[in-house]
């Protein structure tokens, strides 16, 4: 081992579907924002079944490439890359959006605050300062973080951000049911259930013209309130 | 003597009901929260079936609230209603647990997988 000093084990986990554009370009931007820190660190790519060459671009830079047998959404490729941190042992996990919409920079600012505050699951909000993000996705994420305190009383300024940063605590112990983009919210109710720390740290969000076309749209935003309605009113009956 | 009836016909589906969650419950198939829930869901009905005469006697003469009594009929729909509700939260439940088997296979294989394609 190098006298470099490893404070601790990182699983920086970014699902990825069809995003062969943006995939290498995030791979080296994380890699050159981490090359200087004391993070032991492991990119890992949940490549979610992709048609496009996302599995064989990540693997050419030579991170983790765990590949889906099955299109399962963003929660299910969430859910196994995290699944993989905690098999590993890692000591925090964070995941990214493979569009590029994420700075490497927030990322490790999430780890630092993760470990200083002490916080079980800390939330990279975009709408802390909103600038950059469209009146649109403005409206559509306030709204979903309005629809996330009704349904689960938990108060998120941005509830489906993709930026999140875990403790090896949170790792053991969250497990949601959702696989779709819905799962954003299920998460932060199922780490309220388990008496999770949870935090929020402002980020900025990169919009390009490529991460516009990728994000989730009002319409989509629709269908998981719906799924969330859904999975509230069953819930009450187990 | 119809109200009695009633509580006769489902009387066995909520003990069939409470008696499979307290199997669940003690063979650990089920958590505590859950068979809370469902104890309290299904003792309701029981409730609202035993009850459903006195409330029948207390809501006549009420405006908007006065009805007529039960006929046989309206029975053997109540029954059926609750038959389906039983039918269909179970089904949903094993729907869930068959669900959450297959995600933790698939998650488990593609992980997996990815190791051994590493090695």
């Amino acid at each position: 081992m190098s006298g470099k000093k490893i404070q601790n084990r990182v699983c920086i986990i970014i699902p990825a579907y069809n995003e062969s554009t943006s995939i290498v370009q995030v791979i080296t931007d994380l890699k050159s924002t981490f090359k200087k820190t004391s993070y032991d660190i492991k990119i890992v790519v949940v490549n979610d079944n992709s048609k496009d060459t996302t599995a064989i671009l990540a693997k050419e830079q030579g991170v983790v490439v765990i590949s889906h047998i099955l299109n399962t959404g963003a929660g299910g490729a969430t859910a196994t890359g995290l699944s993989y941190a905690e098999q590993y042992n890692f000591d925090i996990a964070a995941t990214m959006d493979a569009d590029g919409q994420h700075d490497p920079w927030d990322v490790l600012t999430g780890i630092n605050e993760i470990i200083k505050r002490n916080d079980d699951l800390l939330i990279g909000s975009r709408l802390i300062n909103s600038d950059g993000m469209s009146k649109t996705k403005i409206i559509g994420n306030k709204g979903l973080s309005a629809i996330t305190y009704i349904l689960f009383g938990i108060n998120s300024t941005d509830s489906q951000s993709g930026l999140r940063i875990f403790s090896r605590n949170a790792l053991g112990q969250l497990r949601w049911k959702t696989s779709g983009y819905e799962f954003c919210s299920e998460m932060l109710w199922r780490a309220k259930q388990q008496k999770l720390r949870i935090g929020e740290y402002p980020i900025k969000a990169i919009y390009s013209e490529y991460s516009k076309s990728k994000g989730q749209n009002n319409w989509n935003g629709i269908n998981i309130v719906r799924s969330l309605i859904k999975r509230r009113i069953t819930e009450m009956f187990e | 003597m119809r109200y009695i009836i009633l509580v006769i016909l489902n009387m066995p589906i909520i003990i069939l009901a409470l008696f499979n969650i307290l199997t669940q419950y003690k063979m650990n198939k089920v958590t505590k929260r859950r068979f809370q829930r469902q104890l309290i869901l299904w003792l309701l009905i029981l409730i609202v079936l035993i009850c459903s005469f006195p409330f029948y006697n207390y809501l006549v003469g009420k405006p908007l609230l006065d009805s007529t009594e039960l006929s046989l009929f309206d029975i053997f729909q109540t029954t059926a209603i609750i038959m389906l509700f039983y039918g269909a939260n179970s089904q949903r439940q094993k729907i869930e647990r068959t669900e959450k088997t297959i995600r933790d296979l698939h998650q488990e294989i593609s992980i997996k997988l990815s190791i051994k394609e590493k090695q």
